[in-house]
């Protein structure tokens, strides 16, 4: 099972930092996993949980949030919200039994190419054990249901 | 058996309905109380900050 | 104009939203000229059997409020969409969940295993469980199936009108009565509340959105005059509808976010949980620790009336789909 699952990773990565280390792994023909969908942000600032949220709802295994290194922000303060806003996430995802390596939060500078390809890799191997995110879509299971085909109720054991 | 349902019961809170059974002279043998509804306040209140009780437990009932 | 016929139902529901409705005092009585009310378990003794008997789309408005979390409150909500040509999704529990929505942090094994077996009350020695079908001598009864998951109205059948509120509030329902007996109500699928945050009304100074602690309800008496937020309580007032009129806030306690996300948001608690990370002043671990600590029930608090609307909608996974097996 582990064998034939892919995860689908989201990563938002900050232009001018993250987006920039992940480009020079490519151009440094690094081999590392294809599995993150990159979305460029302009700052790992702008990455809103609901996006977090959104990617998960939608089918993604894991969200990878990259960022400039803390001091290096372009717009000064942008990465300190990121990383006080993604680990608070993280720590509500738990109560929702998301186990915390589907979310991540790295700092990526525009010359950690090999830094980005380890954590692509890393996170990959990660999801794959857990297996996919089972995204509870039970809206539509309820609207299928048939009200007069009731089947058991819980039992006490 | 005849059954005779009233559902819903009314004029109180909360939901529930009776189930009347009668015997060949037309009396009540038995009769059933049942109450569909569960919401778990029970279960869901563990894990919340026990100065939200006040605000949550309230929620039990409206009336 | 020829008397409207109105129903009122609830589902997963406290009474509340109907005692709200009864809190419109004489105004009841303009109601009444208005409508004939064909279905009000609280205050009328129309049963279920006089709705089916009614043509489809006879019943002008229905109100339902309460939340979807058993298969008998699923099919009086496709009975009365059936017979209803307006469906308002009444007070929070219908709109995003309510207060009930918070048991999809559990399941029904779970839930059930508390409340028949563990309470300290409970005395139930023969372990038994409440079961869709139950023989008896004189035949069988029937109850119906508990759902894993809390829905909202509009999850499982099409809603016109959101009226948020835990309850809504005289004049958010006189709103609606107004608009039902002056033929104007808004475009379908309004929310009929105010169209900002809740922070547009409340009367607190706001100065600067800074903190560097949060603290719990009962740790400080805060100052009547401040924002709220400012002064480190968990204030979900930046991310809720405005339309209550600050109640909450004006006896010195937190908006706990029962209007629903403004306009625009789609996940309340997630927008909640951004501005407060964006206003904690930390920059290095150890600040970030603090703020992890402080914020003692993150999802019980940011989704504390919405949990089914969230984009995650439950904890994961549930024993089944729906509650069938």
């Amino acid at each position: 099972m582990a064998g034939d699952f892919e995860p689908r990773i989201v990563g938002f990565l900050c232009e001018w930092c993250a987006y920039t280390g992940a480009d020079l792994a490519g151009t440094s023909r690094l081999k590392y996993p294809t599995n993150v969908d990159i979305i460029r942000v302009m700052c790992s600032g702008r990455v809103d949980p609901t996006f977090v949220l959104k990617a998960f709802e939608l089918g993604a295994d894991g969200v990878l949030v990259c960022g400039c290194h803390p001091g290096d922000c372009h717009y000064s303060e942008g990465n300190y919200k990121a990383g006080r806003r993604i680990p608070l996430l993280k720590m509500m995802l738990e109560t929702f039994g998301v186990e915390p390596q589907r979310l991540r939060l790295e700092w990526v500078s525009a010359s950690e190419g090999e830094k980005f390809a380890s954590i692509v890799k890393e996170m990959t191997m990660q999801i794959k054990e857990l297996g996919p995110f089972r995204s509870e879509n039970n809206v539509e299971a309820l609207r299928k249901e048939n009200p007069k085909d009731n089947k058991v109720t819980a039992t006490s054991k | 058996m005849k059954k005779v349902t009233i559902d819903p019961i009314t004029r109180l809170e909360g939901h529930g309905k009776i189930e009347i059974f009668l015997n060949d002279d037309g009396n009540v043998a038995n009769a059933y109380l049942q109450i569909p509804e569960l919401r778990g306040f029970e279960k869901f209140c563990e894990g919340r900050p026990v100065e939200e009780m006040p605000r949550i437990v309230p929620r039990i009932c409206g009336v | 104009m020829a008397k409207l016929k109105l129903a009122l139902y609830w589902a997963a529901a406290c009474g509340g939203c109907d005692v709200a409705v009864l809190d419109i005092n004489e105004k009841i009585l303009d109601v009444a000229a208005l409508a004939d009310i064909v279905l009000w378990p609280i205050a009328l003794d129309f049963k279920y059997h006089h709705v089916e008997a009614l043509p489809d789309g006879a019943i002008d408005v229905t109100l339902f409020n309460g939340a979807v979390r058993n298969s008998e409150q699923k099919e009086l909500a496709l009975l009365l969409r059936r017979k209803s040509k307006v469906m308002v999704a009444f007070g929070s529990c219908a709109y995003t969940g309510g207060i009930p929505s918070l048991a999809n942090f559990h399941n029904e094994q779970e839930i059930f295993q508390r409340v028949y077996l563990e309470t300290p009350s409970t005395d139930n020695p023969q372990k038994i469980f409440p079961q869709i079908k139950t023989k008896v001598p004189e035949g069988e009864l029937e109850l119906p199936s508990f759902y894993d998951t809390v829905f909202t109205l509009d999850q499982v059948v099409p809603v016109e009108y959101f009226v948020p509120g835990c309850p809504p509030t005289v004049d958010i329902i006189l709103k609606v009565v107004n608009a039902l007996a002056t033929n104007s109500l808004p475009p379908v699928g309004a929310v009929i509340a105010s169209d900002k945050t809740l922070c547009d009304e409340c009367t607190r100074k706001k100065e600067n959105k800074k903190i560097t602690k949060i603290y719990r309800t009962h740790e400080i008496t805060p100052d009547p005059e401040r924002c709220l937020l400012e002064q480190g309580l968990l204030c979900m007032g930046s991310a809720t509808r405005g339309g209550c009129g600050a109640l909450c806030v004006k006896v010195n306690m937190p908006c706990r976010g029962c209007f629903g996300p403004p306009p625009g948001v789609t996940d309340q608690g997630a927008k909640m949980l951004s501005a407060l990370a964006s206003i904690y002043d930390a920059q290095e671990e150890e600040g970030l620790a603090r703020l992890l600590k402080e914020v003692v029930d993150p999802a019980g608090t940011f989704y504390r009336f919405g949990m089914a609307k969230s984009l995650l909608r439950r904890k994961r996974p549930a024993t089944t789909e729906v509650g069938t097996r």
